[in-house]
């Protein structure tokens, strides 16, 4: 304490933490894995069982991450033993209320189509087979294709993508995250993870069930949302930069001061949009369907959107004007 | 008709001797190392050379225009009848949205009760009672002026209407009702 008004240790802008970047990247990533999954479902010939292990990697993918990021998030809390009154009071004003809400639909409808995806397993081959079967046949009723179901996930899936940005952006108190493509961004982002998460996973444990014409087309898919990656990040600095007064000072800062400089420099943009181009049209050039250089590809576009989720919530919460 | 209250902090009156800083942790029993108020002191060099003291009253400016009640999922972040922003600890589970999303660093972490925390204007204790936050009484400089924006005849809005007022972080839409004075000398800052 040097100051007569005493200690300002409170004073600090750095609010919210590395679970909280950990719970963005892992909700994006599941809402990304669940558009995954349906587009690949959607594709002519794969809309019936054996599923594809790409479709099913991403079916699976979703409601894992999603529970794994909810966990981190209510034990983020301060009070985390009060965690279920977000569940009974709401304010429709508020980002967080409304991602609650679009929760409850989202993350039962990732597991009925999770379930869906993984009915022998769940009903005859896996270790819970004798205590599911009572169920089997409600998910039989829903059948292998419920339009309905499919079409719901998907537009919560990018509710949920969306909303992760939205609960940054709605804060005015950090000029960075009160863009208006900051939702943008993570969407995109999110997509982006969801996809190489699938193609990981999907690679790694269901290889031999992988159509690697599936796995070739969420390549392609992926290297078109990682460029728009970067116009979006692109646009969001110097739509920050025009905007003058602290905001453009805070962009400038925020790409060229200290570590948050350069994570973004070598994280997000070398390791994240960089590399996987650079693999792109190396290694994987004329669509060669190389597994090792497919997985590696998948890796760095999976770190690199940690290190958006990390960059975005400490250099915004740092560089406040 | 409703009160609504607010609060001038006048530079030209106030030393930064830090008396409401101190009434308000014994008044309001605040544990250590966290503050609802404070009186940062900036030591101003003005064009002509002379020398000369900004005093920047660091506490909650109650919004009417709320960030903080706006972001909070549950409801704990309200403003009561009175115009004064409140926090219903029953009711916060908190997630620090309120924290972060206040443009004015208002709020800090309760070490107890683990919910945020932030001046109350005395609500509980001396404006139920009757009588002015604990910061105003000892004021020795009478920097400070509390009173009812609702009432034409209040003290607050005679000086109003006498003095020159500004609020922070004005082009933020917040319409704070904490109403400053600005230092007769060299510039704004807001």
């Amino acid at each position: 304490m040097n100051q007569i008004w005493g200690s300002m240790e409170q004073y600090s802008t750095l609010v919210w933490h590395w679970p909280i970047a950990v719970y963005l990247f892992l909700a994006g990533l599941s809402a990304g894995a669940a558009m995954t999954s349906l587009i690949v479902k959607w594709i002519e010939g794969n809309g019936k069982p054996p599923w594809d292990g790409l479709i099913k990697a991403g079916a699976l993918l979703a409601p894992l991450t999603i529970c794994l990021g909810l966990v981190l998030l209510i034990f983020d809390l301060t009070r985390p033993l009060m965690f279920w009154k977000l569940l009974i009071h709401y304010n429709f004003g508020s980002v967080m209320t409304l991602g609650v809400l679009g929760l409850f639909i989202y993350t039962p409808l990732s597991f009925i189509y999770a379930a869906i995806k993984f009915k022998p397993w769940l009903f005859e081959t896996g270790p819970f087979a004798g205590l599911l079967r009572p169920f089997k046949g409600l998910l039989d009723k829903v059948g292998d294709n419920p339009a309905w179901l499919e079409r719901t996930l998907f537009l919560f899936a990018v509710i949920i993508g969306i909303y992760t940005g939205f609960l940054l952006s709605a804060m005015y108190s950090y000029p960075l995250f009160n863009t208006p493509l900051l939702p943008i961004l993570f969407l995109a982002s999110g997509l982006s993870s969801g996809i190489a998460a699938s193609i990981l996973f999907g690679l790694l444990f269901f290889k031999s069930e992988v159509n690697e014409k599936n796995a070739k087309y969420l390549l392609e898919l992926d290297l078109r949302v990682v460029p728009m990656e970067l116009l979006l990040l692109f646009a969001l600095f110097v739509g920050m930069y025009f905007q003058g007064g602290d905001k453009a000072i805070i962009a400038v800062q925020a790409l060229t001061t200290g570590i948050w400089a350069f994570v973004f420099w070598g994280g997000v943009i070398g390791v994240g949009i960089a590399t996987p181009l650079l693999i792109a049209i190396t290694a994987l050039k004329h669509h060669a369907y190389r597994v090792g250089y497919i997985l590696l590809n998948s890796l760095v576009v999976l770190i690199g959107v940690v290190f958006l989720r990390l960059y975005i919530l400490y250099a915004g919460q740092t560089f406040v004007g | 008709m409703a009160k609504k209250y607010g609060m001038i902090h006048d530079n030209n009156l106030c030393i930064g001797c830090q008396a409401c800083n101190v009434a308000c942790r014994s008044e309001n029993q605040i544990p250590e190392s966290v503050y609802r108020l404070q009186v940062w002191v900036k030591q101003e060099e003005y064009p002509n050379g002379g020398l000369g003291y900004e005093y920047h009253r660091q506490s909650c400016v109650q919004c009417e225009n709320t960030p903080c009640v706006s972001v909070c999922p549950t409801h704990a972040s309200y403003k009561n009848e009175d115009g004064i922003v409140l926090i219903d600890n029953d009711l916060c589970v908190g997630c620090l949205y309120c924290v972060a999303a206040c443009p004015y660093q208002a709020r800090y972490v309760h070490p107890v009760t683990k919910a945020p925390d932030k001046c109350t204007f005395c609500h509980e204790s001396r404006l139920a009672r009757g009588e002015e936050p604990a910061c105003v009484t000892v004021c020795p400089t009478d920097a400070l002026i509390f009173g009812d924006l609702n009432d034409p005849k209040s003290k607050i809005n005679k000086a109003l209407s006498e003095r020159v007022t500004y609020r922070q972080k004005e082009s933020l839409g917040t319409q704070p009702k904490m109403f400053i004075v600005p230092n007769h000398k060299g510039g704004i800052r807001s």
